[in-house]
């Protein structure tokens, strides 16, 4: 039987792989791709919740952080194509313009 | 189907509560009309409109404080509500983000940029900050912050054709959407706590701010809401710049351009603030784990903020760093708040007399008459003081006001929420936030030395030398009075606190 519980935990694997994703990644695209993991991955918990718990909030509130996650794409991706045209690319370690 | 309900709602829509924000989002709009319908000679206009729209709001705002008739209470079903706190977090916005504009149109004249698209941005962050100082419910909390972030990312890599620029932008966007993210499933986590029916005070709808106080003074050891906690309180920390969420600070100020780095020393900060000040409030029930928390992230703020200033060369960097510093000055008020009342006014003046002196520090940025500003150093302030008085005088004031120098606000404010941390008993972080001063002194003042003392240059006669950009050519009447007001309000503020203490008070 899968119960909250088991909801929750993919959930928060989903967060933490996202997380190390970021931390770990070097590939700008690639780590783009870990902050949608974990916008999912709260969508998925609050969508759990809301199921579990009854109530509407949760998944009305899943319906706004869709759309903020669409608005940031599109600017960010913007960015990155940008920066991609100025330098021919996308690792975090050859960005390295700024420094003391 | 129950309508009632929805009629109830709806008649908490007070839309006359949000004029300011309309106001200033119907002000953005019109800027995209005027572009297209004047003629391209008189574009020059614009950031103008711009400027005295926002005065206009900001008089509006000014004549509507609590002292008279204004709205408080909850609205929009519970989305916002209205306070003395909002009012002024609303005027600190207006008032920085009319400063941005000035610095915007002096650093994107001659630029072959799109120019009306920053003020537009400009105009609808400062309108999501606004409404972010007045959330009262976690969806709106959300929503208005990440308008704000996004705005944010577009303005920092807006000089698109600088490599600098582009790289803050991307790594601003990473490191902020990262930190939305922590915030966002914190959030989830205290929604799914405060939704639980088998908790006593649980809610339908546990993120109205309200309801969570209930849940959270009923429940205030349970391990998914001190999780959920911990996790917006990073969210948060990642927008003020606290240790050891500091680490975009440096480079994203750095590239950004200048008026985008003011406005992120100045709104950002000051977003995450009036955050912090009200989520503190309502997770007092859980202060036994907070407040050790906020006291360790002002310690290390304020080292860490001082410590790499000490080395760095680069004015940009340098004002990033010394601003982690004023973060950690400033959680120390928010700790306070616990225990003293007044504290968090103390906070509000800080922010408001820390907004008077950035403005005229990177007014004075902005007028060096440097092509490549993500390359300041403290060499190019050489000499500013013989090369053109004005802006060296609003230099000295700003940087004293920075450091804390008796007579200015800066020292008022640094005063007040260090008298609040002494009521509060707070010895330790008082004893911190001293060291932090002593050493803060040393950086400003480098900053006032190269600015005032002769630099010797090594000179060879055979060799043209390049062409030096004169400071202060591009300073004409409308900077000026920008400058001195900035200027003179940190001087009143520093000896007469009435005014704004009546506010504050009110």
């Amino acid at each position: 039987m899968i119960g909250l519980e088991q909801y929750i935990l993919v959930s928060s694997l989903l967060f933490a792989i996202g997380f190390f994703g970021i931390l770990l990644r070097r590939n700008t695209l690639v780590m783009y791709m870990c902050l949608e993991l974990m916008l999912n991955a709260a969508n998925l918990g609050l969508i759990a919740f809301a199921r579990y718990h009854g109530g509407m909030g949760g998944n009305l509130f899943v319906f706004f952080t869709i759309t903020v996650a669409a608005a940031e794409v599109a600017v960010g991706l913007a960015i990155i194509v940008a920066l991609f045209r100025k330098r021919q690319t996308v690792k975090v370690e050859e960005l390295n313009a700024l420094k003391n | 189907m129950p309508t009632e309900i929805y009629q109830k709602i709806a008649e908490t829509n007070t839309w006359g509560a949000i004029a300011p924000e309309l106001a200033l989002a119907i002000l953005a709009l019109s800027l995209l009309v005027l572009e297209i319908v004047l003629p391209k000679v008189a574009h020059g206009v614009i950031p103008r409109v711009a400027i005295l729209g926002q005065l206009g709001i900001l008089a509006y705002v000014f004549t509507t404080t609590c002292a008279g008739t204004c709205v408080t209470g909850e609205a929009f079903g519970g989305m916002l509500s209205f306070d003395n706190t909002g009012q002024l977090f609303r005027m600190f916005f207006l008032v920085t983000s009319v400063f941005v504009s000035y610095l915007g149109m002096v650093s994107l004249e001659n630029k072959t940029l799109p120019q009306v698209e920053y003020f537009h941005i400009l105009l609808v962050i400062t309108a999501a900050l606004m409404l972010l100082a007045q959330a009262s419910h976690f969806v709106m909390l959300f929503v208005a912050l990440e308008t704000a972030t996004v705005g944010f990312y577009i303005l920092v890599s807006y000089f698109r054709n600088q490599v600098v620029s582009l790289e803050a932008g991307l790594k601003y966007l990473i490191m902020g959407a990262l930190s939305s993210t922590i915030l966002l499933f914190g959030i989830v986590l205290l929604y799914g706590a405060g939704s639980n029916p088998a908790l006593a005070g649980s809610s339908l709808d546990p993120l109205n701010f309200g309801n969570l106080g209930v849940f959270l003074s009923a429940n205030s050891s349970d391990s998914l809401a001190l999780i959920g906690m911990l996790l917006v309180i990073s969210g948060v920390a990642f927008k003020i710049g606290a240790f050891p969420f500091q680490i975009w600070i440096p480079d994203v100020y750095q590239g950004a351009p200048t008026p985008t780095t003011a406005l992120l020393a100045v709104a950002s900060k000051g977003a995450g603030f009036a955050m912090l000040m009200r989520l503190a409030d309502l997770f007092s029930p859980l202060g036994e784990w907070m407040y050790p928390l906020l006291s360790t992230l002002a310690v290390l703020t304020i080292l860490f903020g001082n410590l790499a200033a000490l080395t760095q060369r680069n004015l940009k960097r340098l004002l990033g760093l010394s601003g982690v510093s004023h973060a950690g000055f400033l959680l120390i008020g928010v700790v306070a708040a616990r225990s003293v009342e007044w504290a968090s006014t103390a906070v509000m003046f800080y922010l408001f007399a820390y907004l008077l002196a950035s403005a005229a520090v990177f007014a004075v940025m902005v007028h060096l008459g440097k092509d490549d500003d993500s390359d300041l150093t403290l060499d190019d302030l050489g000499d500013l003081a013989h090369k053109n008085g004005f802006l060296g005088m609003a230099l000295a004031v700003g940087i004293g006001s920075l450091a804390g120098i008796p007579p200015l606000a800066g020292f008022i404010g640094k005063l007040l929420i260090f008298v609040a941390a002494f009521e509060a008993e707070l010895y330790g972080l008082l004893a911190v936030a001293v060291i932090g001063v002593v050493v803060s002194i040393y950086y400003y003042f480098g900053i006032l030395k190269s600015a005032f003392f002769e630099v010797w240059r090594f000179q060879d006669d055979d060799e043209e030398t390049p062409e030096e950009p004169v400071p202060g050519a591009s300073l004409r009447f409308f900077g000026k009075v920008a400058i001195v007001l900035a200027v003179a309000g940190t001087i009143v503020l520093g000896f007469y606190q009435n005014p704004l203490s009546s506010l504050l008070g009110g």
